[in-house]
């Protein structure tokens, strides 16, 4: 090889770094990180090279040709033009785009007449009509007729793939960006090529054509993913649609508005289209901190709640007749404001917040409980929960950024433990990015939980397996069960994740506290709920002001007082009472009155408690968007906005604040925090919390004004003892919820609840012989309260373990009265047959 | 009273695919036997097939839905006891194949991948016109469980089909002896018989044609040799 091809050099060069090389690129000399593809360093520099496979999220696969580019090295050609999103920059690359080369021009002409032979050109009845990289793509360099006569390939269409997802494969390219997302980014590779050769296509496996046996069979598996919705996005034609939104709209129709997912803990950014006033699509947003560019599919597909046909437009008040009426705004405040006075100045009011409130919101209810209602009796846990917990929040998870721990900071984590914490079904983009760290980083992720569930599969995880309610005692011994892990916790940057299910078990959190400090791992808590992290921070909890100060800080308060213009010493100083606290004292008779807002009985640990306390008490305010077994039983209730009608701010489990602004304008819905403030006006109190971006001013001056105290250890909760019950006869039962259950942001969406994980019982072989019981037949636990059935599966849990799903569809709590870690009876068959299918089996003799 | 319900693929045949998944430092790797493997007891990969090597390789079941799509070997209707292949290549085609071909499809009543009798049993035959079966010096040929019969005219292609619906089974041109297609499959998958003889005659019959080996018997006859290599760098 001598020197004399290449270029003389026009500058003196600047230096090449160390890592990177220097190519041309349409003549233009750059300097590209070694190991770049050329497609991306093309990019960098505004040339745009069409391509439709290419996605930088994904693995190059160079499948659909479009991208091909005139390459030489040294002065020499390559004998074809190359695919520029699998070809790798290299030193002394010269690379002519169609820009400058004839050669790459006919090629990518050329491509583009192929694929589009096949191709129906049924754009004008395509929902990608009008935002199609292909459309697009033809129309700037495509040949504006076609020299193919021959009758084109058709399919059947469409295909449903799954209930949601809906496939016409005669408009598919054959990228392969919807498998390559879903073997790659989500670990779900339900759908893949087909047919290879002419009649090649994507399918499942239930599409493929095959045929059965007379024996017994599955009949194949749908594309059941929880991230389906996103090939929808990434796919360059109309191949796949979503049965909610086909047909539905055009895009050049609707309006697009940046929003923030209102379901899990993540804040996803969203894009969210809309027309004539109604929402009719979702779409990820793209941030690189947190989604990257995926939502997950509730976010995506779960937004008619607020169309729903029952949602509450009016206030209502209960007449004489026991029944709840329509009434006007001003009426329905006088007769609030009146009853709670009065409530005030009897025993008492307590606030009870649901966790899916904006930040401001929060803050706003947790101003009413302090100033309007006198009482630090608030709480937004509508869950199970503990005062440990409490006390874990307080210490280490209140007023903590995302300099603690990021979604960023799990790709750099040496390893990741995941306690009690099934990150797919509780905060799914968490779980993509827990799967990208352990492809990508080599991150390890382990979990203390009961069986290898998709999580662990799909994370390359190790399972720490222990007996639900066991996982403190699993903590406390990591050091002799697991050495390794220890030793991989006490490098830097290893994380602990502990998910919202730690509070039904006694002494977790502590040992938790005890396990960062004995390796100065991080730790964050990954609630399930879009608002809990926000209403901690607000201080919409008994034992915390705004900005972490505990209630019991004079100092803090007098703080407070200054700021919100009370007069000295009105603060109450006492903690106050949590969810289940203020319950029991309402069902006692011990409050006068409830301030309920988004909280659903069913989700508590005790729902028939809940709903006794809210038939007990003398009044009840509720605010809701849609009927809930708390409106049936309130006062008064006040319709309030769904996150699309309002502004305001999610804070997601990293403490990064996710503002968002309103979508839907005018649709006469208010949020939260301005019914509070009006009702406190009917009270003589002023919240200043109007508008969202009022209550937030409010809120940061309130945070500023405090100081948070040094984190104090977690004392565990006494009860640890006692969880080692009598066990014989009975199972231990795990349960935790999925994504896609019957909860009540996910009404009217029969297209996503097909989509559902199927609902079973899961146990390991053992304990299913001992109890009779046959895969794939009904099982039942039970309790002296109720029973719950499900098909049978087997898994890998400890013996005498169950795991059932807590809300799909009934609740658990409700059916059991018992949660995670509890005892249940089990045995074979229905409900309703169980009781004599097992009484010859000698079943309940064994129990007694 | 409820029963597990049956499975096509016994505690054998899972203790075959096992060992399958050991021979490979990529559990994947498996999946092709493990088809034939399947192909072997039901005589094609129905969908419990497809379900039983996703189950035993961890794979989903699209997964190997798309291999199982891809290659022709893998029948996806139930075969007859035998499977016979025409080679309808340019160079088979043009020596008689499409003629064999056409005939055989009069003959039997079928067509392509189409049964003629009630599939599995005796006498059952699975007709296919196939891609090249690499025997162009011998050609037309015609393959029976991936056996050769080489040099074949109509008629005696017909002769040959009516023996297998018979019930006879006609001695290969070479190789090993015919036997049927879910033997032959179960040979694909990997496993061989243990007994050394028996492996001779079933498997390793003697499978080069005299036109085979003519070249290379002319060429040492004549002393030809493969000119030398270049050197490297002497090139240009």
């Amino acid at each position: 090889m001598t020197l004399a091809h290449q270029k003389p050099s026009e500058t003196a060069q600047t230096e090449v770094p160390e890592g990177h090389v220097r190519l041309t690129i349409d003549g233009q000399e750059v300097i590209a990180p070694k190991g770049e593809l050329v497609i991306r360093t093309a990019e960098r520099m505004g040339i745009v090279i069409p391509r439709f496979c290419d996605h930088p999220l994904l693995d190059p696969a160079g499948a659909c040709r479009q991208c091909l580019v005139e390459v030489s090295m040294g002065g020499r050609p390559m004998p074809k033009p190359q695919a520029s999103c699998t070809i790798t920059v290299a030193d002394g690359m010269e690379v002519k785009t169609q820009l400058t080369s004839p050669v790459a021009d006919k090629a990518q002409k050329g491509v583009m007449e192929l694929l589009l032979i096949n191709h129906p050109l049924d754009c004008p009845i395509c929902d990608k009509g009008g935002e199609c990289p292909l459309q697009n793509q033809a129309m700037a360099h495509g040949r504006t007729d076609s020299r193919f006569v021959d009758r084109k390939r058709t399919f059947p269409k469409p295909l449903k793939i799954s209930t949601q997802i809906l496939l016409d494969r005669e408009r598919c390219v054959l990228c392969q960006r919807c498998t390559r997302f879903s073997q790659q980014i989500a670990g779900d590779p339900f759908i893949d090529l087909l047919e290879r050769g002419a009649q090649q296509q994507i399918g499942t496996s239930e599409t493929a054509e095959l045929e059965k046996s007379a024996s017994h069979t599955p009949d194949g598996t749908p594309f059941q993913s929880y991230f389906s919705g996103n090939t929808i996005q990434i796919c360059p034609v109309g191949a796949l649609t979503s049965a909610q939104y086909r047909f539905r709209s055009r895009p050049f129709d609707l309006v697009s508005s940046p929003s923030v997912c209102e379901h899990c803990s993540s804040g996803c950014a969203e894009r969210t289209d809309f027309r004539r006033g109604r929402i009719m699509r979702k779409l990820a947003g793209d941030d690189p901190d947190v989604n990257e560019e995926w939502i997950c599919d509730k976010g995506r597909f779960a937004f008619r709640y607020t169309t729903a046909r029952d949602r509450i437009r009016k206030p209502l008040v209960r007449g004489e007749d026991g029944e709840l009426h329509e009434a006007s705004w001003p009426e329905a405040m006088r007769l609030a404001a009146e009853a709670l006075l009065k409530a005030r100045d009897g025993k008492g009011i307590g606030v009870l917040t649901g966790g899916r409130l904006t930040l401001e919101d929060a803050y706003a209810y947790q101003k009413f409980a302090r100033v309007a209602a006198r009482t630090n009796d608030i709480d937004f846990r509508a869950r199970a929960h503990s005062a440990e917990e409490l006390q874990f929040l307080a210490a280490q998870v209140a007023g903590t950024t995302p300099e603690h721990v990021s979604f960023a900071s799990l790709e750099k984590a040496p390893i990741v433990l995941c306690v009690a914490f099934e990150p797919e079904d509780e905060a799914p983009i968490v779980f993509l990015r827990l799967r990208k760290a352990a492809r990508k980083m080599g991150t390890r992720v382990a979990f203390v939980g009961q069986w290898t569930t998709s999580s662990v599969r799909k994370t390359s995880g190790e399972l720490l397996a222990c007996e639900p309610g066991g996982e403190a005692a699993a903590l406390d011994g990591i050091a002799e069960h697991a050495k390794d892990i220890v030793e991989a916790l006490s490098a830097e940057g290893a994380v602990i994740l502990v998910g919202e299910r730690a509070a039904t078990m006694p002494g977790l959190f502590a040992a938790v506290q005890r396990l960062a400090e004995r390796t100065g791992a991080r730790v964050a808590w990954i609630p399930r709920r879009a608002g809990e992290r926000g209403a901690l921070d607000a201080g919409a909890v008994p034992t915390l002001l705004p900005g972490g100060a505990p209630v019991t800080d004079a100092g803090a308060r007098a703080a407070l007082e200054k700021l919100w213009r009370l007069p000295e010493g009105s603060l109450p100083a006492e903690p106050g009472r949590d969810t289940a606290g203020i319950l029991a004292a309402a069902a006692a008779g011990e409050l006068d009155a409830l301030v309920v807002g988004g909280v659903d009985p069913d989700d508590l640990p005790d729902p028939r408690a809940a709903r006794e306390a809210l038939d007990k008490v003398g009044f009840v305010l509720s605010l809701e968007m849609r009927p809930s077994a708390v409106t049936e039983r309130a006062d008064v209730v006040l319709p309030i906005a769904p996150t699309a009608e309002k502004a305001g701010t999610f804070r997601n489990w990293e403490g990064r604040d996710r503002p968002f602004e309103v979508t839907l304008q005018n649709t006469g819905a208010v949020p939260d925090c301005r019914v509070l403030d009006t009702l406190a006006v009917e009270m003589d109190v002023d919240l200043f919390t109007q508008t969202p971006k009022a209550a937030r001013a409010d809120f940061v001056r309130a945070a500023n004004s405090v100081t948070r105290p040094a984190a104090t250890p977690v004392e565990a909760a006494p009860e640890a003892e006692q969880a080692k019950a009598e066990t014989n006869g009975h199972v231990k039962l795990s349960t935790w919820r999925q994504l896609i259950d019957n909860g009540s942001l996910q009404v009217e969406e029969p297209h996503l609840a097909g989509t559902a994980r199927p609902a079973v019982l899961r146990l390991n072989e053992a304990t299913a012989q001992r109890h009779g019981i046959v895969p794939g037949e009904p099982a039942t636990i039970r309790t002296e309260r109720g029973e719950l059935s499900f098909p049978a599966e087997i898994a890998d849990l400890p013996d005498d373990v169950v795991w059932v799903p807590s809300r799909s569809p009934v609740g658990v709590y409700e059916a059991l009265g018992v949660g995670h870690g509890g005892l249940v009876q089990l045995s074979a068959g229905t409900a309703a047959g169980a009781e004599s299918a097992e009484g010859p089996a000698g079943e309940t003799g064994g129990a007694a | 009273m409820t029963q597990a319900p049956e499975t096509v693929f016994g505690d054998d045949i899972v203790a075959k695919a096992q060992e399958l998944k050991g021979r490979y430092p990529e559990s994947r790797s498996a999946l092709l036997p493990m088809l034939h493997l399947v192909q072997s007891v039901q005589g094609y990969v129905s969908r419990e097939g497809i379900a039983f090597c996703a189950e035993q390789l961890g794979l989903t079941e699209a997964e190997v839905s798309a291999v199982a799509t891809f290659y022709t070997m893998y029948k996806r209707r139930p075969c007859g006891e035998h499977l016979v292949s025409v080679c309808t290549n340019t160079l088979c085609a043009a020596m008689g194949g499409d003629a064999i071909y056409k005939k055989l499809s009069e003959h039997l009543g079928v067509g392509h991948e189409e049964t003629a009798g009630e599939p599995g049993e005796p006498g059952s035959i699975t007709l296919e016109h196939a891609e090249c079966l690499a025997a162009c010096d011998l050609a037309p040929v015609i393959q029976v469980n991936y056996e050769y019969f080489d040099k074949q005219t109509v008629e005696s292609a017909v002769e040959l089909v009516d023996k297998l619906r018979n019930g006879e089974r006609p001695k290969p041109t070479r190789g090993a002896e015919l036997t049927d297609f879910k033997t032959a499959e179960l040979q694909l998958a990997g496993f061989f018989p243990e007994d050394e003889e028996r492996f001779a005659a079933d498997v390793d019959g003697p499978s080069a044609a005299e036109e085979t080996l003519r070249g290379a018997a002319l060429a040492q006859e004549r002393g030809w040799i493969a000119p030398p290599m270049p050197e490297e760098g002497s090139r240009g």
